[in-house]
């Protein structure tokens, strides 16, 4: 399943590469693109743990930028 | 500015006034030791703190989270290590100097953001749907294939569909770059994302939001981004080295050369600090990848829509261009100029276009529509049986129970019917009925109006050689490159033959050259799909065209691929420039820096002063015309 999800806080381009390559390395993502233009996450998961692929995604960028918000 | 921005103004202000006031006083010696421990430490302390507390609680939060080596946790070093050398004011200075950078930054990326959905803003709001008699608005989504939705004046088309009732003139510009409005009158096929000019329409729909033509572009253009240039990749595993590098570096200039040589410590770990402040590659981050964003939103401004970055770089890089000629440098529009029936035949005119029409009424071939168009007559299927089409050749039929050929000169020379020549410069359609040629009928297609403007612009923006791919025949192709000024032409090509001669092409392209295809992306997707650079007639959102090819041109005109050349290669002179120029200050903080040449000033201006250079410098990618 591919997702897109509206980012608020995205405030620097290399923090979004950061994450972009954390959230890649996350079991079951398939694809991940964080754009700091467009301000946007799309994410390609495993149907069935999608929501639970997310939490993790949330968790590693925290790490990262800790103001970061994704809409879901 | 947002309310963050406000924010962070205010902070700066209170802080930079703060500043001036301890200097003054220190210089003036209102105040006994300012400029000692402890002091100075603790007035200039307000105004640091005022400016920069965030900086030191994120750096806190990250290292907690194993993030060492960003921004803020350099600055907090940077400014530390100034205040243990008990340079005060120069702490304080960095810090303020540093927020203002991160401000302008900050901003200058939220307006180019800004142009950039300004010039993507085609997404339509709502719907009108008629209940009642009343108008009821509605989200797009919500509209299902087949209902009527009612646009007045001056709103935007919400789907795509076909015009029930009314007519007007819409403005296609924020899709095509054309501002000419176009005229619908019931059955006219209207796009979403045109503004409806003057009167009331009703429309069918025929397209989910989704699928619609809006949605779409939408799509591609978010997308194009994650297509990613050379240049941007260089900068991505760039970054990942540069910073560990010099951090490390910095280091290593903190500690050997006082163990070594003997010098002072305080003074390696000023120049240590200075490493550390120009550590941070977001120059090159931000603006390389903003540059492109800027390019691919000002070729959508004049109606071009490029799928990647990485297609603008090739587009620059362009030297090759191949056109195929019917739909791309022709209209695609063939009438029926001449219907010469032979003596042999013995059929009248009408005759002679009738069984034409019949024998090609199940093919979909432009020429076959055009001959049924000038035949204009209703036709009896029936009185046809066993049509077949051979691509490239032309179509045999039983009509009436007679046998005709009716196709070029190689149809007739396989089937081994002499013909008479035909001199004229359209394409000749040969008929031959039970073996005996009956006659031909010329058909003509015309040039387009912008198309010799197009060749003429494309060798002004540096495009070497540029080539004609024809099915057509050597005469009508011929004819057709003159006129356009081509360098060459190759004619009778079956579509099968146009893949081997864009191979050929390809081969004979030079060393980091690259080749691109026009074509109207109905038959010829995988030529497209095979040059370097596959570019298509949008025709108005033909999905066929707009999936396979990397180039749309959305309003078809072949005028716009040279002005999308001439932005690609502004972009890329903006990035060069940019890699460059960031890169060689950079570098040359980092050695005065490491010789004691360079302050902490300096060390600030190369970090934030060049990403906000680059910044600005990458903006005027918008711009281009």
């Amino acid at each position: 399943m591919k997702k897109k999800f509206k980012l608020e806080n995205l405030d620097c381009a290399n923090c979004a590469a950061k994450m972009e390559n954390a959230i890649k390395k996350i079991d079951g993502v398939q694809d991940a693109v964080m754009s700091f233009m467009t301000q946007k996450l799309t994410l390609e998961a495993d149907d069935d743990r999608f929501d639970a692929i997310l939490d993790e995604v949330e968790k590693v960028c925290r790490k990262v930028e800790p103001d970061l918000i994704i809409h879901r | 500015m947002t309310k963050k921005q406000k924010h962070m103004l205010i902070r700066i202000l209170i802080s930079f006034a703060l500043l001036v006031l301890l200097k003054a006083a220190e210089i003036l010696h209102l105040v006994q030791g300012l400029d000692q421990f402890p002091t100075g430490l603790l007035c200039y302390l307000i105004p640091y703190l005022i400016v920069g507390w965030d900086i030191l609680y994120r750096a806190a939060r990250n290292i907690r989270n194993g993030q060492i080596f960003d921004e803020n946790f350099l600055m907090t070093i940077a400014t530390f290590g100034a205040f243990a050398v008990t340079e005060y004011a120069e702490a304080v200075f960095v810090m303020v100097f540093y927020q203002v950078g991160e401000l302008f930054q900050d901003y200058a990326v939220n307006r180019s953001r800004q142009s950039i959905s300004e010039l993507m803003d085609i997404c339509p709001e709502y719907a009108n749907i008629e209940e009642d008699g009343k108008l009821k608005q509605v989200d797009p989504d919500d509209v299902s294939v087949g209902d009527i939705i009612v646009v007045r004046a001056g709103e935007r088309i919400p789907l795509d569909g076909i015009v029930e009732f009314g007519t007007s003139f819409v403005d296609t510009s924020a899709l095509t770059g054309e501002s000419v409005p176009r005229e619908m009158k019931p059955g006219s096929e209207i796009i979403s994302g045109c503004v409806n000019g003057s009167g009331l329409l009703k429309v069918r729909v025929t397209k989910e939001f989704d699928d619609s033509t809006v949605s779409k572009i939408l799509e591609l253009v978010e997308n194009a981004s994650s297509k990613k240039a050379k240049a941007e990749n260089f900068i991505t595993r760039f970054a990942k080295y540069y910073t560990p590098v010099v951090v490390c570096s910095a280091m290593l200039l903190a500690i050997l050369p006082p163990l070594l040589f003997g010098g002072n410590w305080m003074d390696w770990v000023q120049r240590a600090c200075i490493f550390l402040v120009i550590s941070c590659p977001c120059a090159l981050v931000i603006s390389v990848p903003l540059s492109f964003f800027g390019g691919i939103g000002a070729a959508s401004r004049v109606g071009v829509l490029v799928k990647g970055s990485n297609y603008l770089e090739a587009l620059a890089e362009m030297d090759t261009i191949v056109f195929d000629k019917t739909g791309t440098l022709t209209k695609g529009e063939f009438r029926v100029s001449q219907v010469l029936p032979s003596e042999e035949g013995g059929l009248q005119a009408d005759e002679l276009l009738e069984i034409a029409a019949l024998a090609e009424n199940y093919s979909d071939h432009p020429i076959s529509r055009s001959i049924k168009e000038a035949y204009g007559k209703t036709l009896s299927v029936d009185r046809v049986s066993d049509a077949e089409e051979a691509a490239g050749h032309g179509v045999k039929a039983i009509v009436d129970g007679r046998v005709i050929l009716a196709g070029n000169e190689k149809l007739m020379k396989q089937a081994g019917i002499s013909v008479k020549m035909q001199e004229s410069a359209g394409t000749s359609v040969y008929l031959a009925v039970d073996g005996i040629f009956a006659g031909v009928i010329i058909i003509s297609d015309t040039i387009k109006e912008r198309a010799p403007e197009a060749i003429r612009g494309l060798k002004q923006v540096g495009v070497k050689r540029t080539v004609m791919l024809t099915g057509d025949v050597r005469r009508v192709g011929e004819a057709v490159a003159k006129e356009l000024q081509l360098d060459e032409v190759y004619t009778d090509l079956l579509p099968a033959d146009k893949v081997e001669k864009v191979e050929e092409l390809l081969a004979m392209e030079r060393k980091g050259a690259k080749l691109a295809f026009v074509g109207d992306g109905i038959n010829d997707a995988p030529v497209l799909s095979r040059a370097d650079i596959g570019i298509a007639m949008g025709s108005m959102g033909s999905d066929a065209a707009i999936e396979a090819a990397d180039i749309v041109l959305m309003d078809d005109d072949p005028s716009k691929i040279a002005k999308v050349v001439n932005i690609a290669a502004k972009t890329l002179r903006i990035v060069r420039q940019n890699i460059i120029f960031a890169l060689a200050v950079k570098a040359l903080a980092l050695v005065l820096g490491a010789f004691g040449v360079a302050n902490m000033w300096e060390a600030v201006f190369a970090d934030v002063g060049v990403a906000v250079i680059a910044i600005l410098n990458a903006m005027r990618t918008l711009r281009v015309k």
